[in-house]
């Protein structure tokens, strides 16, 4: 049998190996590959400039005419403070740029749209039809959208090939995408097609809370940068040329994608390293590295390796064969992305034992290539789709390599960091993001499209509250199941578009259950659950101890929760209440008398924004508690009045 | 460096024949802070109630209890938070200290308190370490009142200074100052740097004037001076003189401090497992204040040392304890 084994996982592997690609192309295509990218772009980093052009091969894969075309220009939503972009950030906390340099901001302008012959049909100079729109608010001010007509509509199954020039200044670092130093992050800086669906297109304005959305495709892309500057990009190196003119063009190739993103520094440090594994297909990884971090190069590569595996064994097989990760430069404010084949981690120069930087991050971003890259829902209006479902998964990878890690503030400006031991991070609580989300539960339902939630709060509810109620499902359905639920509906919904209610009907299909009354709890409401034990009474009763429990529903959101009432002589009784009511009582006659009573003992509901209130007990030690933290306290309460008494 | 040295040593001798100074001086400092501490202690007690989430807590770290008890708190219940934990304490408020981060009113309120009781006593305390004998209750309280008006005087000048200091300086320093430097640094090893030199820099300003208001006190009592701006100007001029002594006389009681915080950091107990554990942390942590104390006075009682080694005669030349006549007596003056 162990020799059966052997000769299975040998061949596993070997046909694995086989299935790498190592050029970027992929046989045969995975995804419909109706918008596809042939792009030049020259980089002059003293002027922070790009000119570029591209001809686009867009295909209409819809049930509707196309009369228009739609593109974002991503980089006008930093062309001045007047973008929907900028003045959602205002709304937040802190992320609008103070007092930005003239030369920090952004652009990009269109030069030349052309419709390029194709089957018969003449070329049309579009230039002058191009004019922004703004969808989402009607911004007169926000040019992020530009819509050009069609001189011929396109029937479904028909097709276009656009020429487009433009010009785009680099800005100082806006949402992940800018310039410092010699660091460029290249992001979201082509005019890039939205996406047309039967309802018309998807193309929304560039709004401060939420991501991207575009079809898939296949890339070519020629970038000219200084010579002797490192590029990584999306995709595969295939060619390299110098110019006489001290630049040097690198082309880069990638098909079944729906992004393109590359980076470029003199100072960049590259390692490579390989992920293999018995039944996935082995992936090359390149690592572009600060050269302050060189010694966490090995981090970087085990992280990655630890999404590839997981993910992989968990939801399906990552495809491409290479990744590229980038150590973003300090205060690029870069890091932390994910691109299509390509992800920006993001470490510190002094890191401690024991936490996860670099490895929270990089994991997180790596398995992006999961929900966002292969699974590519609209990040626009479902940004839970990717960002919740692979906040469950990190923190569930992370668990399963990297535990126990700290608690772990950093002091001196942000720079220091110290590890508090006694304090451990727990994944269904910290991984999760319970405090994030409880901070916001009631500001948004989960099922307003992603960019109207409010700016300062959709991170909670985006993020948090996905990975809280995925990861209740795993403690309520059990692992097996959610795991068949969500590799289902990664098979299902791979280099597709899917919407929320495919990811419901994934559920109900596979678990045999009509999950429909929780979704429309965690997804269609704001309710928060909220249970607690309030009140435990055990008096004596004709010789023996009469108990009551009554339980609670504080919160409008009701799920069923287990009751476990311990008594004095290590009896346990466990009642199944369903939650609905607004409260329970159960009542019992035993021989003795009732220590405690727990609503969800086994911590089932994660969403439970009040753990505090869920048990209670006949033998508080509440006083006990708070005298020996109040004494440590008061230890740094001296320490403090001593500092600022060291000035007298 | 020798005459630092022995001033040092001398200040070392001088603290540890006031042992009572030391215990007045902690006394002190629990009696600002129990009440707080108390005040604390009913927050956390409430919010637990009683709930199971008391007996993790109590035997350990209950970070789920904690998040949800910061998440509602207000007040002083804003303080606690995990770094409040062993070492991690001291390093808040060090970092809060020198990045200028603002505490809640109660903890401004409370430091407030301690800081004007602090300018109280500066009066008894040097007296005491200049005479380097027993003064007694009635002499230490008597020396404390004489130069109490005195010093809050000259505290309204520190005040000002200080103001400048971490409203005006620090500010510039570490935003625009630092802002520019680091504006386009790509490397966070130079901009580590880059805040670590600043911070010496706003450090050794900050240590500069410390030194003058130090020996302005210890000039105030010594000599008996009446006018603080005059204890200043002999302070500085003090200083200018000998420049070498006071400073390398201040860099060794600065060595001291950071030993006693390489002890504290070796050995601050963590969150304890309850029952012994929570009276050895707080035994510990108690210890840790008393060094710091310890470290205070020996840079009043050093510097008082030096001071006195530099005059023209030896021994201290204030004027006698001052003593109070009986009622009948004040009578009798009329």
């Amino acid at each position: 049998m162990r020799l059966i084994c052997a000769a299975a996982a040998i061949l596993s592997a070997s046909l694995a190996s086989a299935q790498t690609p190592a050029d970027g192309a992929l046989k045969p295509p995975l995804s419909p590959r109706n918008a596809n990218y042939s792009i030049d772009a020259r980089l002059d980093a003293a002027s922070r400039t790009i000119a570029g052009s591209e001809v686009i091969a867009w295909r209409n894969i819809t049930q509707r005419t196309a009369t228009d075309l739609q593109f974002h220009l991503y980089w006008n939503a930093w062309r001045n403070t007047r973008s929907t972009w900028l003045r959602e950030a205002t709304l937040g906390t802190g992320r609008n740029l103070p007092n930005p340099r003239d030369d920090d901001w952004a652009r990009i302008d269109v030069t030349s749209i052309k419709l390029l012959a194709s089957g018969g049909s003449a070329p049309a100079d579009l230039t002058a039809l191009q004019h922004a729109i703004a969808p989402d608010d009607g911004n007169a001010d926000d040019a992020t959208v530009m819509a050009v007509p069609l001189p011929r509509p396109i029937a479904p199954g028909g097709g276009v090939n656009v020429e487009v020039k433009w010009t785009a200044h680099v800005p100082r670092t806006f949402a992940r995408t800018g310039a410092i130093g010699n660091f460029f992050f290249i992001a979201q800086w082509f005019p890039k097609l939205g996406v047309l669906q039967d309802d018309g297109w998807n193309c929304h304005q560039f709004h401060a809370g939420t991501e991207f959305f575009s079809d898939y495709g296949v890339y070519d892309v020629s970038l000219t940068v200084p010579q002797g500057w490192t590029v990584g990009a999306t995709g595969v190196q295939r060619d390299r040329r110098d110019s006489a003119d001290h630049t040097t063009t690198h082309r880069y190739y990638q098909e079944d994608v729906h992004d393109f993103v590359w980076t470029t520094s003199p100072d960049y440090v590259e390692r490579t390293a390989r992920f293999e594994h018995k039944t996935l297909p082995p992936v090359e990884m390149r690592l572009l590295l600060q050269p302050e971090h060189l010694d966490q190069a090995e981090r970087h590569f085990e992280a990655t390796r630890t999404a590839l595996r997981y993910y992989g064994e968990w939801y399906g097989a990552y495809p491409y064969g290479h990744i590229t990760i980038i150590d973003p430069a300090f205060q690029s404010g870069a890091g932390g992305m994910e691109y299509p084949t390509l992800f920006t981690a993001g470490t510190r120069w002094w890191i401690a034992p024991h936490v996860t930087t670099p490895e929270g991050v990089t994991v997180h971003e790596a398995g992006h290539q999961f929900w966002y890259g292969i699974v590519g829902n609209n990040e626009f209006e479902d940004a839970w789709m990717d960002e919740g479902f692979n906040t469950f998964s990190t923190a569930r990878a992370i668990s399963q390599v990297y535990d126990p890690n700290y608690f772990s503030p950093r002091f001196f400006g942000g720079f220091v960091p110290w590890v508090i031991p006694d304090v451990v991070i727990r994944r269904e609580t910290d991984g999760n993001g319970l405090r994030s989300y409880r901070a916001v539960a009631k500001s948004d339902p989960q099922a307003t499209p992603s960019y109207r939630y409010y700016p300062a709060t959709g991170g909670g509810i985006t993020y948090s509250k996905t990975g809280l109620w995925l990861n209740t499902m795993e403690r309520w359905l059990g692992w097996p199941t959610l795991q068949r639920v969500m590799s289902a509906h990664f098979a299902r919904w791979k280099f597709k578009h899917p919407k929320p209610q495919d990811f419901f009907t994934v559920a109900n299909e596979t678990t045999g259950r009509d999950l429909g009354w929780y979704f429309d709890q965690v997804y269609r409401s704001s309710n928060v659950f909220d249970y607690g034990v309030q009140e435990l009474r055990s008096a004596p009763e004709n010789g023996r101890f009469r108990t009551s429990v009554v339980v609670r529903r504080y919160g409008e959101a009701t799920f069923p929760v287990d009751v476990l009432v311990k008594f004095a002589n290590g009896e346990r009784a466990t009642e199944h209440w369903d939650g609905s009511d607004r409260w329970k009582l159960y009542t019992y006659d035993r021989a003795s008398a009732a220590v405690s009573a727990e609503v969800d003992p086994n911590q089932v509901l994660l969403l439970d924004v009040n753990r505090t209130n869920n048990s209670r007990t006949l033998a508080p030690k509440g006083g006990e508690a708070a005298t020996k933290w109040a004494m440590k306290w008061m230890v740094w309460l001296q320490d403090a009045l001593l500092t600022y008494g060291a000035l007298v | 460096m020798t005459a630092s040295w022995v001033a040092w040593c001398d200040g070392l001798r001088r603290v540890r024949r006031a042992p009572a100074i030391l215990a007045g001086v902690w006394l002190l400092t629990v009696l600002v802070s129990v009440p707080l501490a108390l005040g604390l202690r009913g927050m956390l007690e409430q919010h637990l109630g009683s709930s199971l989430a008391a007996d993790s807590a109590a035997a350990g770290v209950n970070d789920d209890w904690w998040q949800e008890f910061s998440d509602q708190a207000s007040g002083l219940g804003v303080t606690f938070r995990p770094t409040i934990i062993g070492f991690s304490a001291v390093l808040d408020n060090l970092s809060a200290f020198v990045d200028n981060d603002h505490r809640p009113i109660v903890i401004v309120g409370a430091a407030t308190a301690y800081v004007v009781l602090w300018i109280f006593f500066a009066g008894g305390i040097i007296d005491r370490v200049a005479r380097d004998r027993p003064t007694r209750a009635p002499g230490f309280f008597a020396a404390s009142g004489v130069f109490a008006f005195r010093f809050l005087r000259l505290a309204a000048i520190m005040w000002a200074v200080y103001a400048l200091l971490f409203a005006y300086v620090h500010p510039w320093l570490f935003g625009d100052l630092y802002g520019r430097l680091t504006h386009d640094t790509t490397v966070e090893r130079t901009a580590f740097l880059t805040r670590a030199a600043l911070y010496v820099l706003f450090g050794l300003i900050v240590a500069a004037c410390n030194l003058i208001f130090d020996y302005a006190k210890v000039l105030a009592v010594v000599e008996d001076r009446r006018s603080m701006i005059g204890a200043i100007r002999a302070a500085v001029a003090f200083v200018q003189r000998n420049a070498g002594a006071a400073i390398a006389l201040y860099a060794i009681n600065l060595l001291l401090f950071v030993v006693v915080l390489a002890v504290y950091a070796m050995i601050a107990p963590g969150a304890g497992t309850g029952g012994l554990s929570v009276w050895t942390g707080l035994a510990v942590g108690q210890l840790y204040i008393l060094g710091r104390l310890w470290v205070k006075l020996t840079f009043w009682a050093s510097e008082t040392a030096l001071f006195q080694a530099r005059l023209a005669h030896a021994g201290y030349v204030a004027t006698p304890v001052a003593t109070w006549p009986d009622s009948p007596a004040a009578d009798a003056i009329r």
